[in-house]
């Protein structure tokens, strides 16, 4: 019975209080819908490394080119080794012969083989991986590469890395410059609403003097600041959504540029949500150092 | 609620002593009425007993607790029967008189269904129904008192303590709050308030009635009963 009046105070109190204090709420949701924009460019950014990163680890293949002394055995016997391992999703052997057919579909290259004369090509066995063996292979290549049927084993390696590394480094510098951005947005959030705390501190004593309980002071202030992070939020979903759409058209005109814009539409949705869901984070905790400050504790 | 207060002593920081060895008493469902000239050290006397300021030395019970000991929920809970009308217990400046009243309805956690028409009717019988949706700025100070002390009486506490409750209103509007009062003391409600206004004594025990009302006088630090102190 106690509680239920209490938390109706709350959640009216809270929202009454942002409509009051209009100037500081503004504010607020400024700074927060430019914290998110902010932070949706690394989100971005980071998602679409992500898509490119999985999208080549999708594609990831080996090619194992074999000794011309290599025989149907030793092919038989590395495709069946190759089968067996876990890292390895499909196996094709590629004959040199259609190895051959399909090099001369490039007209350029067919000049060239008839110039030689024979067919320069080898045997191979072409390896599909699957997704998550990327990062450990290299005991996998040692080992064919020093099979006496292999001659070379060739595999994206130094592009993969790249794009890993890149992404990587991606995520790390959208940590640090996310997380520097979103401290600061939360201090300057935080010390706004200790001004909105500071014009309604006789409102504090007065609840306090009336036997209200703690969560029932703070909890306003809390939702209050919640309901601005998410004003922000919304905020900066509308921006972003304008900006998605007209650049989407711009885009189009000028062609080429699409990656820019490579997040399906459940990346954009997600990315939303993340963002919203950030700027309640960002105002709940923005509100919660406003009230750890030592004046509001002295207020009890 | 049955208060006790033996040797009370307050010395505020300035050095000044407002309290000095007092000793009062209320039994439970009492109406107290406590006068003193101006700067007696009556409001002081009430918030003592309100658990909002501690006494210098002394022992005070209420309910046979030590409400300064009390903290927490056990603080919150003894503060849900308590009703105040303190000066500095302003109303909030943003909300209606109607949600000033309500507030406190749920401050103390108190069921609110019905409230609206129950705050209406109070406010009509002060003579405010009109007053409603009004914003406290557009009150007089005595309106606004008349306010203070409803608020305080809504949710029918078991201790009422009332710092000059009738400090800027116009007879009429005492008549009406006095009668409140008697109601709430009717009730089973324990009533202390402070009063300058000796003219008051006469008026309130023909108004009274029946009801049995004690008279103390805050003089010097002390607290005597009226009739050692009336000449």
């Amino acid at each position: 019975m106690n509680f239920l009046p209490r938390l109706g105070f709350v959640l009216k109190e809270g929202f009454q209080q942002l409509l009051r204090a209009r100037g500081i709420s503004t504010a607020i949701i400024v700074i927060v819908a430019a914290t998110l924009l902010q932070l949706s460019i690394f989100l971005g950014i980071s998602r679409v490394l992500d898509k490119a990163l999985g999208s080549a680890r999708e594609k990831f293949e080996m090619a194992i080119f074999l000794a011309p002394a290599s025989d149907a055995g030793d092919i038989k016997r590395l495709q069946a080794q190759l089968a067996a391992d876990p890292r390895v999703a499909s196996v094709k052997v590629v004959t040199k012969e259609a190895a051959l057919q399909e090099f001369r579909k490039d007209p350029e290259i067919d000049r060239m083989v008839l110039a030689l004369g024979e067919n320069p090509l080898t045997d191979s066995i072409s390896v599909i991986l699957n997704k998550d063996a990327t990062d450990r292979l290299d005991d996998l290549v040692e080992k064919l590469k020093g099979d006496r049927a292999v001659e070379e084993v060739s595999y994206g390696k130094g592009e993969w890395e790249t794009v890993s590394n890149l992404s990587r480094l991606a995520r790390w510098v959208g940590f640090f410059l996310g997380g520097f951005i979103f401290l600061t947005a939360l201090f300057i959030v935080s010390n706004t609403l200790s001004i909105a705390l500071w014009a309604r501190r006789e409102d504090w004593i007065l609840l306090s003097r009336m036997g209200a309980p703690t969560w029932m002071r703070w909890g306003p202030y809390l939702w209050e600041g919640v309901l601005q992070g998410f004003c922000g939020g919304l905020l900066v979903v509308v921006l972003l959504g304008a900006a998605r759409h007209w650049a989407g058209l711009l885009l189009q005109k000028y062609g080429s540029f699409d990656f820019l814009l490579a997040l399906s539409s459940e990346e954009w949705w997600s990315l939303y949500q993340t963002l919203v869901l950030l700027g309640m984070i960002l105002g709940a905790l923005g509100a919660f150092l406003a009230l750890q400050k030592r004046w509001v504790k002295e207020l009890q | 609620m049955l208060i006790q207060a033996f040797h009370l002593t307050k010395v505020h920081s300035s050095g000044v002593k407002v309290l000095d060895d007092a000793n009062f008493s209320a039994p439970e469902g009492s109406f107290t009425a406590v006068i003193g000239e101006s700067r007696t050290g009556k409001s002081t006397f009430l918030k003592m007993l309100g658990g909002e300021d501690r006494p210098t030395s002394g022992v005070l019970r209420v309910d046979h607790k030590d409400i300064y000991a009390l903290t927490g929920t056990a603080k919150q809970e003894w503060l849900s029967e308590v009703g105040m009308i303190f000066p500095d217990l302003a109303l909030f400046p943003d909300k209606t008189v109607g949600e000033n009243i309500k507030v406190i309805l749920e401050a103390k956690g108190s069921a609110l269904e019905g409230s609206g028409e129950a705050i209406f009717k109070l406010l009509s019988r002060a003579g405010l129904g009109a007053k409603v949706d009004a914003k406290p700025e557009a009150l007089s100070s005595g309106e606004r008192g008349m306010v203070l002390a409803l608020r305080a009486m809504i949710f029918r506490p078991r201790l009422l303590l009332a710092d000059d409750p009738f400090q800027g209103l116009d007879e009429k509007a005492v008549a009406t709050l006095f009668k409140l009062f008697l109601e709430l003391h009717k009730a089973g409600s324990t009533i202390v308030l402070s009063t300058q206004q000796k003219a008051f004594l006469t008026e309130s025990k023909k108004t009274a009635g029946d009801a049995v009302l004690s008279w103390v006088k805050l003089e010097k630090g002390k607290v005597y009963p009226l009739e050692e102190v009336l000449p």
